[in-house]
């Protein structure tokens, strides 16, 4: 092996290295909130009484999990050019409808899993359906499928380095660049898949913060999504 | 069928060609060391263990893209080979499933009773043939689920394989693009092979599980 | 106060798909009633009060509460069930919430008053049933007996006309049955309208002014709280008691 290490430029190329876990960071927040509202919506609308409404939401998952998250994004980059879209934009959007049915899969199975006498009970004090879904299902709902938002959200965070393919200059995206300028390819990118580790990591401890989650549940780092 | 597809068929098919055959050697090599890791973290052999570990947590964490350039331009740098970007890819693609493969068999591993385990030591089996005849068998019926969903996975994640190059379904579509600039149609013919095949598949996994069970 | 029932069903038919669940009934409950249901399991007793607050539907007949129809396309049923409380055998409290929040809630958002009134009210229920200083507990905290007690103050919450009781002790343990029947009990002498469904024949016998008797989807004996225990017309009344008793 004649590779000589050299980490130097690695340290020295640290202001880009920030620039793109500062973007990456905000890439996987905004999908993260984006595909929570839309995985709430459609995961509800599994649940509902109405034939339609379940088969909209069937056929919403479907799609969207089952076309590859890179193409997402080149559709919405180049399909729907005519939007004039930041690049930023387009992956959020990508990202967001990706993961809001995976999100949905979860929320579905979390609300099932409130047991249907919680439902009749708020019936019986004269809530709406609405009202029921709202103030008893979602929130019992929600403690059960923390552990399982964790791991979603950790995989939204490595997810999120496709972005770079439709130039937006995250952390992956640096990372070229950086090699590119100092051809350290081994040093950058191991610091890189490090720097990921870390993310993904602190990312399943915050989920953990919902008062009543489930700790126990062992709130997987990594996502099987 | 648009004409910018049907005057660049051949091309495509070869492209979806190449993503089957991606997804075939990545499913079938990422499952023998998928088990094979999972395997040495459930009976902890000392060392391998830990180097087992190390490789499952590392690999976890990282994205498949960088996965991907370590093992397209990182390794080769390192250790000075060249290499060409389909075995690189199938080379990232086996060490990127065998990784969540691994923690599949291991938790179907330890789902197994210990009791029946007990019974099979106590009839004179080794150790060993406990684990073959008796742990493995019941493990993977358990585990065939988690499997199927990994490889249907799997073959949405060949997609990525057209960063570094390979033409397969995705980058042959890319390429087309290049050249002949319609992007909706291209792309929503593409999207629309992978949504069948993957449907097909997951449908095919979920039936086949209503089949097998859950016995526990 | 007219004389007109505040509960009138008339003959009611239900399936759940090809199982008949509920085959002709007809029942007349009056304003300040007491009304036991019993009989043997699956005789549909617990269908049949889920029908009254359309938690249930039908397939034919109706349901008159207060003058409106249960099953009827428009109705209100939200607004309905304001107007009659139930308490479920699993209690059903919202364990998310505490004890205080679980009586308030339909208040606030389904009769439009203000936290503070709700708060109030709740207080004076817990009271009632004799929980005054568990207004701040979690669900998790109280014994079976105890929350049920809180489901039977959630319930009394909305003033409502009526309360339908779906085997209220069924899930609780022996020594816990006591401090519930006691709660309904005074309920009764208050003068609520109830209905409940109940194995409770110690209960039934002392409190209730009619027995309403099931099996197998059909009312097969409808009489007075005495003429039942004493002089049961029907050979399956006479069975079912003589079983429920020898206990």
């Amino acid at each position: 092996m004649n590779y000589h290490f050299d980490w130097t430029p690695i340290w020295a190329a640290r202001g880009l290295i920030a620039e793109g876990l500062l973007l990456t960071i905000a890439l996987s927040a905004a999908s993260l909130a984006l595909s929570t509202i839309i995985g709430l919506i459609v995961g509800g609308a599994a649940t509902a009484r109405s034939r339609t409404m379940r088969a909209c939401a069937l056929f919403f998952t479907e799609t969207m999990r089952n076309i590859p998250l890179l193409i997402h994004m080149y559709i919405w980059y180049m399909a729907f050019s005519f939007l004039r879209l930041p690049a930023f934009s387009c992956a959020v959007l990508g990202l967001s409808l990706y993961s809001g049915a995976y999100v949905a899969e979860v929320v579905r199975a979390g609300i099932g899993s409130v047991g249907r006498g919680q439902m009749q009970a708020a019936l019986a004090t004269g809530l709406t359906g609405l009202q029921a879904m709202r103030y008893i299902i979602y929130p019992q709902a929600l403690r059960i499928i923390a552990p399982s938002l964790a791991s979603l959200f950790s995989q939204l965070i490595k997810d999120s380095s496709l972005a770079s393919v439709i130039a937006v200059g995250e952390l992956t995206y640096q990372a070229g660049a950086i090699d590119g300028q100092t051809f350290r390819t081994f040093e950058v990118y191991i610091t890189i898949s490090l720097i990921y580790l870390v993310l993904v990591t602190a990312a399943s401890q915050l989920v953990l913060l919902i008062p009543g989650s489930r700790s126990e549940a062992a709130a997987g780092r990594f996502a099987d999504a | 069928m648009p004409d910018v597809i049907l005057k660049n068929l051949p091309f495509l098919l070869h492209g979806l060609w190449l993503t089957v055959e991606l997804s075939a050697w990545s499913i079938v090599l990422g499952t023998l060391l998928g088990l094979l890791v999972g395997t040495i973290r459930f009976v902890r052999v000392p060392v391998l263990n830990v180097l087992a570990a190390i490789y499952v947590e590392f690999i976890r964490g990282t994205p498949l893209l960088v996965v991907l350039f370590i093992t397209y331009f990182a390794l080769p740098a390192l250790f000075g080979y060249r290499t060409t970007a389909y075995r690189a890819a199938i080379f990232g693609f086996v060490l990127f499933i065998a990784a969540y493969l691994a923690e599949d068999f291991r938790a179907g591993l330890r789902a197994v009773r210990p009791t029946l385990i007990q019974a099979g030591l106590a009839t004179g089996l080794t150790r060993w043939q406990v684990l073959r005849h008796i742990i493995l068998p019941q493990a993977i019926r358990r585990v065939l689920p988690s499997l199927f969903n990994q490889y249907v996975r799997l073959i949405k994640f060949t997609s990525v394989a057209s960063v570094i190059g390979v033409t397969e379904l995705t980058g042959a579509g890319l390429l087309i693009n290049a050249r002949d600039f319609h992007p909706v149609k291209i792309l929503a013919t593409i999207a629309i092979v992978y949504l069948v095949v993957c449907s097909a598949l997951s449908l095919a996994g979920r039936a086949l599980y209503a089949q097998f069970g859950v016995r526990t | 106060m007219t004389d007109q029932p505040i509960i009138a069903i008339r003959d009611l038919h239900k399936s759940y798909g090809p199982a008949k669940v509920l085959r002709g009934c007809s029942l007349s409950i009056a304003r300040g009633e007491v009304v036991v249901v019993c009989g043997p399991s699956g005789s549909g007793k617990s269908t049949l009060i889920k029908c009254i607050n359309g938690l249930e539907g039908y397939q034919s007949g109706s349901i008159l509460v207060d003058g409106i129809e249960v099953g009827a396309k428009g109705s209100d049923l939200p607004k309905l069930r304001a107007r009659i409380g139930m308490v479920f055998q699993h209690f059903e409290l919202y364990p998310h919430m505490s004890v205080l929040n679980n009586i308030a809630l339909a208040q606030v958002h389904v009769l439009k008053r203000t936290r503070a009134v709700a708060h109030e009210r709740a207080r004076e229920l817990l009271t009632r049933v004799g929980l005054q200083d568990k207004a701040d507990a979690i669900p998790a905290d109280l014994s079976g007996g105890q929350q049920q007690r809180v489901a039977i103050a959630r319930a009394l919450a909305l003033d409502p006309q009526a309360i339908l009781f779906d085997e209220p002790t069924s899930a609780l343990d022996p020594e816990m049955i006591h401090e519930v029947l006691q709660v309904m009990t005074e309920l009764a002498s208050s003068g609520m309208t109830m209905v409940v469904v109940t194995h409770e024949m110690g209960f039934a016998r002392s409190v209730a002014d009619r027995i309403v008797f099931m099996d197998a989807g059909e009312i097969v004996e409808d009489a007075s709280s005495d003429a039942f225990f004493t002089t049961p017309r029907t050979q399956r009344a006479a069975e079912f008691l003589s079983k429920i008793l020898a206990h």
